[in-house]
C-alpha cells in the first residue's frame, strides 16, 4: 500500500477545503494510505512575483513536510508544476529538493496512472465542459490524460471549448495586479465555456474555476466550477 | 504611465478585443497549419540557425562587414540609438525627401522623428505604417501596425489627411495609399529599409514583404539604406531559408511573403549602406539568462498567441516592442526602468513560449526580469511587505492559523469580490450550487475545437506546386499567349510547399517586374523543389527574388488587397510535364 501524501495546496485549503477531502475519498478508494498534508504553500504565487527568498523559505517548509511519503499528489496543476519543475529551480543544489520533486504527481495524472484504478467504477449522469489549465496544459501536458479520466465516468458527457488554449487570466497575482486585463481574459473564457451549453465546469485547478466563476456572474452566466477530485468523488459507485 | 493604466484606459475606451479576437484566433490556427506545410523539422533548423548566429556574433560580423564590402556595400555600425541616428543623418545630408518602409529598428530608435527634426520629409510607405503614422499613437503590432483601426477609423484619418475618400473598403483604402506612395517614389532621394537576415558568408541582404514598396526602396536608383538589428546577422543561405521557412508562417499564416528579396550588388550608380545597430544588444548576448532572446526574427507569433496582448491591445505595452516579446526585450534595451512593469503583464500561461517558432522561452524569461525586479528593490513597499508577512506564516509553521484567518477574510470581503455586473439587467439569482442538477446541459454542443492539421503524405511536386501557386491568386497555364505589357522571365527553381518561383540575376529586375501589367513565370517542372530551403543551391550568388504570390497588403483588418506596387497578375506557364 502506498504511503501518499495529499498536499492541499494553500488556496484550495482557504476557498474549498471540501475539495482536498474529495480528493481524499477518490484516493482512498484507489486504497493508498492517504495523510492530508495542509498549512503549507508550494511558494509559487512568491515566485511567479518574483521574490525568491520568500519563495524559499516557504518551499523549503513544503518540501520538508512531505519527506517520508512515497508520492505527493497534489490537486492542482498549477501548484504540482511548480513543485516538480520550480522547487529545482529554487534549490539547485540540493538533492532532497530534486527527489521531492520527482516525488510529485499532480491528481489527475496520479489517479489515472494508478494500478487499481480498474477496479474502481465511477457513474454520473450530466453534461460538463472542460477547462485546461495553462501549467496542466503546457507544463504537465496532463490535457488527453484528464480527459481520459473524466471518458471513465459512465453517463457524463464532456464538452471541449472552442478555444480550450487560451488562458482565463486568473494567474495568481496577475488578476490582482492587472484586474482590467484579467477580467476581460476571464470573460471570453466564461462565453466561451458557455457556448458549450453545459452548465459545469470541470478543471484540474480550482484557482481557474473561481476566476472564472466570478466573471461568469458578472455576465449573468449560469456557469459553475467543480474540480476533478469533486467530480470523481461525486461519481464513486 | 503604467501598463495597467494604459490597459485600463484601453479596455475602457476602445475595446480592443472587439477587432483583435477574431483576427487572432484565426490567426492562430491558421498559422499552425503553415507551418504544418513546412518540413517536420522547420522550427528545430530555424532555430539552430538562429542560435548559431547569436553564439557567433563578432565573428559573423567580422565575415559580413568583408562581404559586404567586397560588393560595395558599406558597413556600419553604431552602439547607441543617438550614433545610429547620426550615421544615417550623415548619409541623408544632401537629401530632401525620403521613402522609409517598415523596420522595427528604426521605430527603436526614433529614427522617423529624428529625420523630420532635422527638416527632411520621410514617407512611411508601408501600408500600415503609413495610417499609424497619420494617427500619431505608434504601431500596435510588430507585423501589422494598424491592427488596432478599423477600416472606419482608418478612413477618417485618410479624411483628416486631404485624401478623397468615397468609401472605407479595404480595396479603396490601401489603393489610396498606394498611390500616394508611387508618386513619392517617382521623385524622393533615398530609400530606408530595414532587414530580416544578413548573410555572412555572401554579404547579401535577405529583406521580406507583400506589398512592393522594399522592392521600389531597394531599388532606389541613388541610395538604399538598411537599418537593422546587429544580431539579424546569419551565417549562410542555408540559414537564411532556415529562418523564412518560419517567418511568414508563424507572423501572417502565409507560405512566404510575396516578395522575398535576396540583395545582392548595389545597381550601377547606386550607393548601398547596412547599418546595424546594437543598442544593448551586445549586453543582452553577454547574459546567460536573456541571450536566447536574441533569437527572435520579429515574427510576432507570441503576440498573436498572448491572451492578455488579445484583451489589452498592443498599444498598452507603452513600447514599440509589445506582446510577450516586448514584455522582455523592452525591459532589456531600456534598462531605466521606464519598462520595469512589463514582466507583470502577463499571467504567465506559456503560449508565447509554445508558439515561438526559434524556441525561445519567454515566459522563463518574464520570471527571470520578475526576480530581478525584486531583487533590485523595485517591488513596491506594500507588496515587499506582504510576501515576507506570507514567508513568515508559511514557512514558519503558521499555515495553518495563516489559512484560518484567510478563510475568514474570504467570507467576509465575500460582497466585494463580486465583480461590476457588465450587464446593467438584474441578474438572476443562482441555482443552489454543486447540485448534480446543475449537470444538465442548458442548450445543444457549441463549435468544438478544431482538429490538429493531419500531416499530409508528400502529393507529386508538380501538383502540389500548382495547387499552391493557385491558392495564392496566380495563374497556371501550360501555353503562354503574349499581351502587351508583359515582363516575361524564367524561374531559377519553384517550391512545391508554397507555390513560390525564384528569380535570379537578370530575371530578378524589381522595377521591370513592379511595372509590368502581367508577369509570367516560366517554370520547368524538373526544377521545383520540395521546401523553400531547398532553394539554397538554386539562390545564385547576386540578386534574387523569391515570387510568392501576386504583391498584396492585408494591413486593413486583415483582409487581402491584392495588386498594391506591381501587378495582381501572375502567370505561371509549366513546361516539362509531359
Amino acid at each position: 500500500m502506498a504511503r501518499v501524501a495529499l498536499f492541499a495546496p494553500c488556496y484550495l485549503a482557504l476557498a474549498r477545503p471540501a475539495d482536498a477531502a474529495a480528493a481524499r475519498a477518490v484516493l482512498e478508494r484507489l486504497g493508498d494510505a492517504v495523510e492530508t498534508v495542509t498549512g503549507l504553500c508550494c511558494g509559487q504565487p512568491a515566485f511567479n512575483a518574483g521574490a525568491r527568498r520568500e519563495a524559499r523559505r516557504v518551499a523549503a517548509a513544503a518540501i520538508r513536510a512531505v519527506r517520508e511519503f512515497d508520492a505527493v499528489v497534489v490537486p492542482s496543476g498549477s501548484c504540482a508544476a511548480m513543485a516538480a519543475h520550480e522547487w529545482r529551480t529554487l534549490f539547485p543544489q540540493s538533492a532532497r529538493a530534486a527527489d521531492r520533486a520527482a516525488a510529485v504527481r499532480e491528481f489527475t495524472a496520479y489517479v489515472a496512472s494508478h494500478p487499481n484504478l480498474e477496479r474502481v467504477s465511477f457513474r454520473l449522469r450530466g453534461v460538463v465542459a472542460y477547462h485546461d489549465s495553462c501549467h496542466a496544459r503546457r507544463e504537465l501536458r496532463l490535457t488527453e490524460g484528464v480527459l481520459g479520466l473524466l471518458g471513465r465516468v459512465d453517463g457524463l458527457e464532456v464538452r471541449r471549448m472552442r478555444y480550450e488554449a487560451e488562458c482565463c487570466g486568473f494567474g495568481g497575482a496577475f488578476c490582482v495586479k492587472l484586474p482590467e486585463v484579467a477580467a476581460a481574459m476571464a470573460a471570453a473564457k466564461a462565453s466561451d465555456a458557455a457556448a458549450t451549453g453545459a452548465h459545469v465546469i470541470v478543471s484540474t485547478d480550482l484557482s481557474c474555476l473561481l476566476h472564472i466563476e466570478a466573471a461568469a456572474r458578472g455576465l449573468g452566466l449560469q456557469l459553475e466550477g467543480w474540480t476533478v477530485a469533486e467530480l470523481l468523488a461525486r461519481s464513486l459507485a | 504611465m503604467s501598463f495597467r493604466e494604459r490597459s485600463a484606459a484601453e479596455i475602457g475606451a476602445a475595446q480592443p478585443e472587439a477587432i483583435l479576437a477574431p483576427i487572432l484566433r484565426k490567426l492562430v490556427e491558421d498559422s499552425a497549419a503553415a507551418l504544418a506545410a513546412m518540413p517536420p523539422d522547420a522550427r528545430e533548423a530555424a532555430t539552430q540557425a538562429r542560435a548559431a548566429a547569436v553564439a557567433n556574433l563578432e565573428g559573423l560580423h567580422a565575415q559580413l562587414r568583408e562581404a559586404l564590402e567586397r560588393r560595395g556595400v558599406r558597413y556600419h555600425r553604431a552602439a547607441t540609438a543617438a550614433e545610429a541616428v547620426g550615421i544615417v543623418q550623415h548619409l541623408l545630408r544632401r537629401a530632401r525627401r525620403v521613402a522609409k518602409s517598415k523596420s522595427m529598428v528604426a521605430e527603436e530608435i526614433g529614427l522617423t522623428r529624428a529625420l523630420r527634426q532635422r527638416g527632411i520629409d520621410v514617407l512611411e510607405t508601408d501600408i500600415g505604417e503609413y495610417v499609424v503614422d497619420l494617427e500619431g499613437r505608434g504601431p500596435s503590432h510588430i507585423t501589422a501596425p494598424a491592427l488596432h483601426l478599423n477600416r472606419a477609423h482608418i478612413r477618417e484619418l485618410l479624411a483628416r489627411a486631404g485624401h478623397d475618400v468615397p468609401d472605407d473598403g479595404p480595396q479603396r483604402l490601401s489603393r489610396i495609399v498606394r498611390d500616394t506612395v508611387a508618386r513619392f517614389f517617382e521623385d524622393c532621394d533615398a530609400a530606408i529599409t530595414g532587414a530580416n537576415a544578413v548573410i555572412a558568408s555572401s554579404g547579401r541582404i535577405v529583406i521580406v514583404e507583400n506589398e512592393g514598396n522594399v522592392a521600389l526602396g531597394v531599388s532606389h536608383p541613388k541610395l538604399h539604406i538598411v537599418v537593422t538589428g546587429l544580431e539579424k546577422v546569419v551565417a549562410d543561405e542555408a540559414a537564411a531559408l532556415a529562418v523564412l521557412q518560419v517567418l511568414a508562417p508563424s507572423a501572417t499564416a502565409q507560405p512566404l511573403t510575396a516578395f522575398t528579396h535576396v540583395v545582392g550588388d548595389p545597381l550601377p550608380g547606386q550607393e548601398r549602406h547596412v547599418v546595424f545597430v546594437d543598442n544593448g544588444r551586445s549586453t543582452i548576448a553577454a547574459e546567460a539568462r536573456y541571450r536566447d532572446l536574441l533569437r527572435c526574427i520579429r515574427c510576432g507569433a507570441c503576440m498573436n498567441a498572448c491572451p492578455v496582448y488579445r484583451v489589452a491591445g498592443g498599444l498598452s505595452y507603452g513600447s514599440v516592442y509589445m506582446g510577450p516579446v516586448g514584455a522582455v526585450l523592452s525591459p532589456l534595451l531600456w534598462r531605466d526602468g521606464r519598462y520595469a512593469d512589463l514582466p507583470f503583464a502577463s499571467s504567465l500561461c506559456g503560449r508565447c513560449t509554445e508558439v515561438c517558432p526559434v524556441g525561445i522561452p519567454l515566459h522563463r524569461m518574464l520570471l527571470e526580469l520578475r526576480a530581478d525586479a525584486a531583487e533590485s528593490g523595485r517591488t513596491p513597499t506594500a507588496e515587499r511587505f506582504a510576501w515576507r508577512a506570507w514567508a513568515a506564516a508559511f514557512g514558519g509553521g503558521r499555515g495553518r492559523m495563516a489559512v484560518a484567518a484567510g478563510r475568514w477574510l474570504w467570507r467576509a470581503m465575500r460582497p466585494l469580490r463580486r465583480p461590476r455586473a457588465r450587464d446593467p439587467r438584474v441578474l438572476p439569482p443562482l441555482d443552489p450550487i454543486h447540485s448534480p442538477a446543475r449537470l444538465a446541459p442548458g442548450g445543444p454542443a457549441g463549435e468544438p475545437p478544431p482538429a490538429p492539421p493531419l500531416l499530409r503524405p508528400p502529393e507529386p511536386l508538380i501538383d502540389a506546386f500548382c495547387a499552391r501557386a493557385a491558392a495564392l491568386g496566380a495563374e497556371v497555364t501550360e501555353t503562354y499567349a503574349p499581351q502587351p505589357g508583359d515582363r516575361l522571365v524564367e524561374a531559377a527553381a519553384a517550391v512545391a510547399a508554397t507555390g513560390s518561383l525564384l528569380l535570379t540575376g537578370e530575371a530578378a529586375d524589381r522595377r521591370a517586374i513592379l511595372g509590368a501589367a502581367r508577369v509570367v513565370v516560366l517554370v520547368d517542372a524538373a526544377r521545383i523543389v520540395p521546401y523553400p530551403a531547398d532553394l539554397a543551391p538554386h539562390l545564385g550568388t547576386g540578386d534574387a527574388l523569391i515570387l510568392t504570390g501576386a504583391s498584396r497588403t492585408a494591413d486593413i483588418e486583415k483582409q487581402i488587397v491584392r495588386g498594391i506596387h506591381g501587378s495582381d497578375r501572375l502567370t505561371i506557364v509549366l513546361r516539362g510535364t509531359g
